[in-house]
């Protein structure tokens, strides 16, 4: 199994769905970075497509700058297996996800100018299963 | 710094609450409150272009218009942003006296080139963007300069490298904090222990023992 990133240890091995769709109020502002990649919707961002968009962003730039990856993959989601019939308790943990928003910062990048990370941002969108924007720091009071 | 701050025009919101600020961002405005000195807090209503075309150049001290009264001293003290995070759709500002002291943040512009950045994978990290001050309302400015020019791989500029342009301005952030490093970016390879790790299953702290055996 490749390296996804997965909590090292959880209080309860299962948790509810819950509700996605509120707007994001915390992480969604470029914090770390000079320029950013924000979800404008919501979704559960599954490990692999986290890495996924690193590997992507890393390609693009070579050894420059550096990335920040906002969000972390901390809700297990189960699924059951095909041809099982319903019931029979809840099934075993199918993957980890992060919980996106709209309004989630997703990616942040320092060290690069703003072309390459557009260029950088672009190809990790094409890996998110969210629509994203670019977004650079915001005005500080 | 600017020597005279900008005059803004307002007008008094007499009716509160998100309906009516929504409704007054919709003509254009930018509803704002004005406190502070021990006398009430006034909300108010600005031109949405004008003033976010300030802020946006750094302007922190404005002389706010209030009808036929006297123009008002006044320091931005908060923005208040909407979801995606950028829209600006509030403003607190906050009554100040051009001699009186106050605590604000400054933005920190990072100028030269660093002779380390010439180097292959250095990258240059910004651990701050701006330090908090002990200022005179006068003397407030938009930014201060940070030469990076000397600054080479594995090292780092603390908050106490600040130069601070003028003599009686406090620097109020930690001196120690680091502002700025130059660092070199490793080539990740994943290697086996962390592989291992990775795709092992988390611990699960309120797991009873036995509970494996239990199951089906």
């Amino acid at each position: 199994m490749p390296p996804y990133k997965i909590p090292k240890r959880v209080k309860y091995r299962k948790e509810f769905r819950r509700v996605r769709d509120r707007k994001a109020t915390r992480g969604n502002y470029v914090a770390f970075g000079d320029y950013g990649l924000q979800s404008i919707e919501g979704c559960w961002l599954p490990s692999n497509v986290i890495e996924a968009g690193r590997i992507a962003a890393q390609r693009v730039l070579k050894r420059e700058g550096k990335i920040f990856i906002r969000v972390f993959p901390d809700k297990p989601v189960s699924k059951k297996p095909i041809e099982t019939r319903m019931g029979k308790g809840k099934a075993d943990v199918d993957y980890w996800a992060a919980r996106v928003r709209p309004g989630t910062m997703l990616f942040e990048l320092s060290g690069v100018t703003e072309d390459a990370a557009r260029l950088a941002f672009s190809r990790v969108a094409m890996k998110m299963p969210v629509r994203c924007r670019f977004v650079g720091r915001r005005v500080e009071v | 710094m600017n020597k005279e701050s900008p005059i803004l025009e307002a007008t008094k919101r007499d009716r509160l609450g998100s309906r009516y600020a929504r409704r007054s961002r919709e003509q254009g405005q930018l509803p704002g409150v004005i406190y502070g000195h021990k006398i009430d807090p006034v909300a108010i209503s600005l031109n949405e272009i004008d003033t976010l075309k300030h802020i946006a150049l750094g302007e922190k001290v404005f002389q706010i218009k209030l009808g036929d009264a006297k123009p008002e001293t006044v320091l931005l003290k908060e923005l208040q942003f909407g979801y995606l995070g950028d829209n600006i759709i509030h403003a607190d500002f906050a009554r100040v006296d051009l001699t009186e002291r106050v605590h604000t943040r400054v933005h920190l512009n990072f100028v030269g080139e660093a002779k380390g950045l010439k180097r292959a994978g250095s990258v240059f990290i910004k651990s701050m963007t701006e330090v908090e001050l002990d200022v005179q309302v006068s003397n407030i400015v938009d930014h201060i300069d940070v030469d990076i020019t000397d600054l080479d791989v594995g090292e780092s500029l603390h908050a106490s490298d600040v130069q601070l342009p003028v003599s009686t301005m406090k620097l109020m952030t930690d001196p120690d904090s680091i502002i700025a490093q130059i660092t070199t970016v490793a080539e990740e390879e994943p290697d086996e222990a962390s592989t291992a790790e990775a795709a092992a299953a988390p611990e699960v702290l309120t797991e009873r023992k036995g509970d494996d055996e239990d199951k089906d």
